[in-house]
């Protein structure tokens, strides 16, 4: 079943992806490290993160959004960069305490926050988002064209031409089965 | 008889004459015993016991009716207000945690988007090389008859890998059976 399904290198391959741009650095963190920096990375890469998302919606293929892709990598590569530069204790001791239990509940853990929270915002400035910022809708500019046609769907038939002359009801009603109204 | 009944009658109202003189005798009296016996009984002490309560004592005490009703409504309305406060407060939580999931998605979807194409990229290379035999055979040829992209099932993109992949791809985070 999967040797007919394969997508078609005329679609994916040589002209729009080639092999040379799939290569990226992956983050090689795990999920506490990404959850424990989490509001502070959606404060700070936010730019980047909403014109993928916009892309990707748009589009709706993953193959036009490889570019803006490599600008979130970008992003989140330099993000980890600066806090394992300045705050990689405090750091440490926040996601180790959230690795802790399985749920990763982000109650259980507020004081190595604010140890975090402090570390960060004296050494780069970067403040936490209060409750209900990174959930509020953004408007963001591209220079990207709206694409037309997204679903790629066939065109769509001509409207009916408008009658001329004038109509009369039917002789003998609608003339279903036994009505003759 | 008349003899025997009336010293019948006698007897009797002798008999009770003397039942009273004993209880009497309880009160204090003493002062007829049975006629003939000098026994020693069990009476009370001289001068007579002290005095004692023996009506009832059913005092009106506690809390009434309504009072009692109202202490219970209004532990029940403090209750009530203490959980208002604490699920307001664990909405505020998961409002937190799902942002922390909405500001990690864009990393997370651009990944998994270069993961499927590579993934799709190796499989349509190992087409080549497994198909060229074949006469007739396009290379990656699409199934469907658009053009759009189709997100692959996961079952034609863990094809050639081993099958643990494919399990551990869709059943690997599921909590329940």
């Amino acid at each position: 079943m999967g040797r007919n399904a394969v997508r078609s290198s005329q679609e994916h391959g040589c002209s729009l992806v080639s092999p040379g741009s799939l290569v990226f650095k992956p983050i090689k963190v795990s999920s506490s490290v990404l959850k424990a920096a989490a509001h502070h990375y959606g404060s700070q890469c936010d730019k980047p993160n909403k014109e993928f998302m916009l892309c990707r919606w748009e589009e709706k293929d993953p193959r036009k959004c490889l570019e803006e892709g490599r600008k979130v990598n970008e992003c989140a590569l330099n993000f980890f960069r600066q806090i394992k530069g300045n705050c990689a204790e405090s750091f440490t001791e926040y996601w180790t305490c959230l690795d802790y239990s399985n749920l990763a509940e982000l109650r259980h853990c507020r004081k190595q926050q604010h140890a975090f929270d402090s570390c960060v915002l004296e050494k780069l400035g970067w403040e936490r988002p209060d409750l209900g910022d990174l959930s509020k809708v953004t408007k963001v500019a591209t220079s990207r064209p709206l694409p037309e046609n997204p679903y790629h769907s066939r065109p769509r038939p001509e409207p009916n031409q408008t009658i001329e002359g004038k109509l009369e009801p039917a002789k003998h009603g609608s003339r279903l089965f036994f009505w003759n109204w | 008889m008349w003899g025997r009944w009336s010293a019948a009658t006698v007897f009797l109202y002798q008999r009770r004459r003397v039942s009273s003189g004993t209880s009497l005798a309880c009160f204090g009296g003493g002062w007829r015993k049975m006629a003939g016996s000098k026994v020693k009984q069990d009476m009370p002490p001289p001068g007579g016991y002290a005095p004692f309560d023996y009506k009832r004592n059913l005092p009106k005490r506690g809390l009434s009716g309504y009072s009692m009703f109202g202490i219970g409504i209004g532990i029940m309305v403090f209750g009530y207000w203490r959980l208002f406060k604490w699920n307001r407060e664990r909405r505020r939580l998961q409002i937190e945690e799902l942002e922390a999931r909405i500001a990690l998605m864009p990393l997370l979807q651009a990944e998994h988007d270069r993961r499927t194409l590579r993934m799709l990229r190796e499989n349509l290379e190992e087409e080549v090389v497994i198909m060229k035999d074949v006469p007739g055979w396009k290379v990656g040829e699409s199934v469907f008859h658009t053009d759009r992209w189709v997100t692959p099932l996961s079952e034609e993109l863990f094809n050639l890998r081993p099958r643990e992949e494919l399990l551990h791809k869709r059943f690997g985070f599921l909590w329940y059976v």
